[in-house]
């Protein structure tokens, strides 16, 4: 059995080391080369005896960021990607949380840190990538490891406007990664395109499949996904066969008609998570790349990233509603009506899951991990601890699972999830806003702000720029002259969404 | 037709200073998403149909390269 991801990378190593592992458009990096490396960064972080802490890696996107990690999972310690074109408000947010031990950046992003406040020391990536390697050393940490470890700590927006930092262990990742590579069917001849931010949850397939399978991932650039010819070029150039990519991602190509211009050639695995995908994306996609199998993904960061599958078997018509299917294998995925007993067929509920996915908790945060993560209200006889998703869903007849909308004001907009309690809670922070609220429009896709105060939208949007991400950043402000509201002085969300 | 551009691209995100940003794309100041919009407003206000071979960094990265992009329709048709 195998319990540490560096295990995987070191059995990949005996078969595929002078394969590409990782390339970007300007390098490429073969597993023997991210092993060197890793065991390089590994020891001179273990030089300054950190051992089972947290460590910030603000990285860009190439292929040097997952070394990094790799890196500071050999020195025994786990890593926090942080994307260093972040809000600085946001970063120190992070980095006040996670209160890291220490900050691995890449040279690109040194200038950044004098902009956050950090106490901890900062290293540079470029500095100990040819350290000299003390694999004693490495053998001893490895020794007191086990699967429990946590191996990451990611980030994700949080309702009270702190971020929370959601902790996964190696065991939990291997699980995934496991059961997402049976449904995918990967191998060491796939070649995946990583689109997601490799701070996010979902590069973590991008990041561990060729640690695993011994295949390869090609680093996308960010503006390609706002080019779809150029995109789909580079797609059939790289040869790239499998990619797991938030909705958005494959609906913006057709939206812009892409496939008048060609297609990824090679494409034959698709699996798509982060929000909900409409048939009519789909069935266009479905239309060019007809041997092409499509996998609907669902699940929170909480369970590592997933809880279930849909492998979609027909094509689809434009009106249909994709289910979210069968758990990954080794995931327990139940829905609770709110009695907190286990719903009958065909009856909604909240989706739970429990099993070895689970995340640790929510790191430096005892109070949200307890809420969060609670035992079984159904199991009275033994410890089973469960995660509540706070999304709705029901369990059909033919054993699959249908996903039925949030009970609460979490989003998933351009694949992220968002609080929209958070963004109203920083606008209100802000001078010229008396009162406000976040709405979301599903049919447009658009977050909109509607407020009352002497504040100019532009000046609101430039505000909100310096501590949400981009993606958190209402599309819409709407300046009203009251909000309005119901009798018992709470807004009305109904009259607020026909306005 | 600089001042129409200037409209539509304040209206999108009030945040950007498009009169200096002359790296939209290749920077990600814009998201996809972003473009999506943008190419449909700039399709109906100015009627031309974009294709998806325009959609690339350098016509999008300024404000001149659209009205050199949007010109470049106009004359074709």
């Amino acid at each position: 059995m195998q319990i540490n991801v560096l295990e995987w990378l070191e059995n990949t190593v005996l078969k595929y080391g002078e394969k590409t592992a990782f390339s970007d458009t300007e390098n490429s990096i073969s597993f023997d080369q991210v092993i060197s490396t890793a065991k390089s960064i590994g020891t001179a972080i273990a030089e300054r005896n950190i051992i089972n802490k947290p460590i910030a890696v603000i990285s860009g996107r190439h292929c040097y960021t997952p070394c990094a990690f790799l890196g500071v999972v050999y020195s025994g310690n786990f890593y926090a990607p942080i994307d260093g074109t972040l809000p600085v408000a946001r970063i120190n947010q992070i980095i006040e949380t996670l209160d890291p031990a220490l900050i691995l950046t890449d040279s690109q992003n040194l200038k950044m840190l004098d902009r956050i406040s950090f106490s901890c020391s900062t290293e540079v990536i470029e500095n100990i990538n040819q350290h000299e390697i003390d694999q004693k050393k490495l053998d001893c940490i490895r020794r007191f490891s086990n699967e429990s470890d946590p191996l990451y700590i990611i980030f994700t927006s949080g309702s009270t406007g702190r971020p929370k930092g959601v902790i996964t262990s190696h065991h939990s990742l291997m699980c995934y990664i496991d059961a997402y590579s049976d449904v995918l069917k990967i191998d060491s001849s796939d070649i995946l395109g990583n689109q997601s931010p490799l701070d996010y949850i979902a590069a973590i397939r991008d990041i561990y499949l060729p640690v695993k399978h011994g295949c390869s991932t090609v680093i996308i650039p960010k503006s390609m996904f706002s080019s779809p010819a150029l995109l789909f070029d580079y797609m059939t150039e790289k040869k790239v066969s499998s990619v797991g990519w938030s909705v958005s991602a494959l609906t913006v190509p057709v939206a812009l008609n892409a496939f008048d211009h060609g297609k990824p050639e090679y494409l034959k695995k698709v699996c798509f998570s982060g929000s909900v995908m409409s048939c009519k994306v789909l069935k266009i996609w479905q239309e060019n790349l007809p041997e092409t199998v499509f996998v609907n993904q669902y699940g929170p960061t909480e369970a590592t990233a997933s809880c279930t599958y849909y492998v979609v078997e027909n094509k689809v018509n434009e009106d249909d509603v994709l289910p979210i299917g069968y758990p990954y294998k080794d995931y327990k995925v139940f829905i609770l009506n709110e009695n907190n007993e286990y719903a009958a067929v065909g009856e909604k509920g909240e989706i739970c899951v429990s099993g070895p996915a689970l995340a640790l908790g929510y790191y430096n945060d005892h109070e949200k991990t307890e809420k969060s993560f609670i035992q079984n209200p159904v199991n009275k006889s033994y410890r089973e601890l469960i995660y509540r998703t706070g999304d709705i869903g029901l369990l059909r007849e033919d054993g699959i699972l249908e996903f039925h909308g949030r009970m609460d004001r979490q989003i998933k907009f351009l694949g992220h999830r968002v609080e929209l309690d958070e963004v109203e809670g920083t606008a209100m922070t802000l001078a010229g806003v008396d009162e406000c609220c976040v709405v979301y429009n599903k049919d447009k896709e658009l977050i909109i702000l509607y407020y009352s105060g002497e504040a100019t939208a532009k000046e609101i949007a430039i505000e909100m720029r310096k501590s949400l991400p981009g993606f958190m950043i209402p599309r819409k402000m709407i300046k009203l002259d009251a909000i309005p509201k119901l009798p018992n002085g709470k807004t009305d969300i109904i009259k607020l969404k026909n306005m | 037709m600089r001042e129409e551009i200037m409209e539509i691209l304040e209206e999108l995100r009030p945040d950007v200073d498009f009169e200096n940003e002359k790296q939209l794309i290749t920077d990600g100041i814009l998201e996809s998403f972003d473009i999506v919009s943008l190419v449909g407003e700039l399709s109906d206000a100015f009627d031309i149909e974009l294709r998806v071979e325009d959609l690339v960094p350098d016509n999008f990265n300024s404000v001149e390269g659209m009205i050199d992009l949007i010109n470049s329709h106009l004359e074709d048709e």
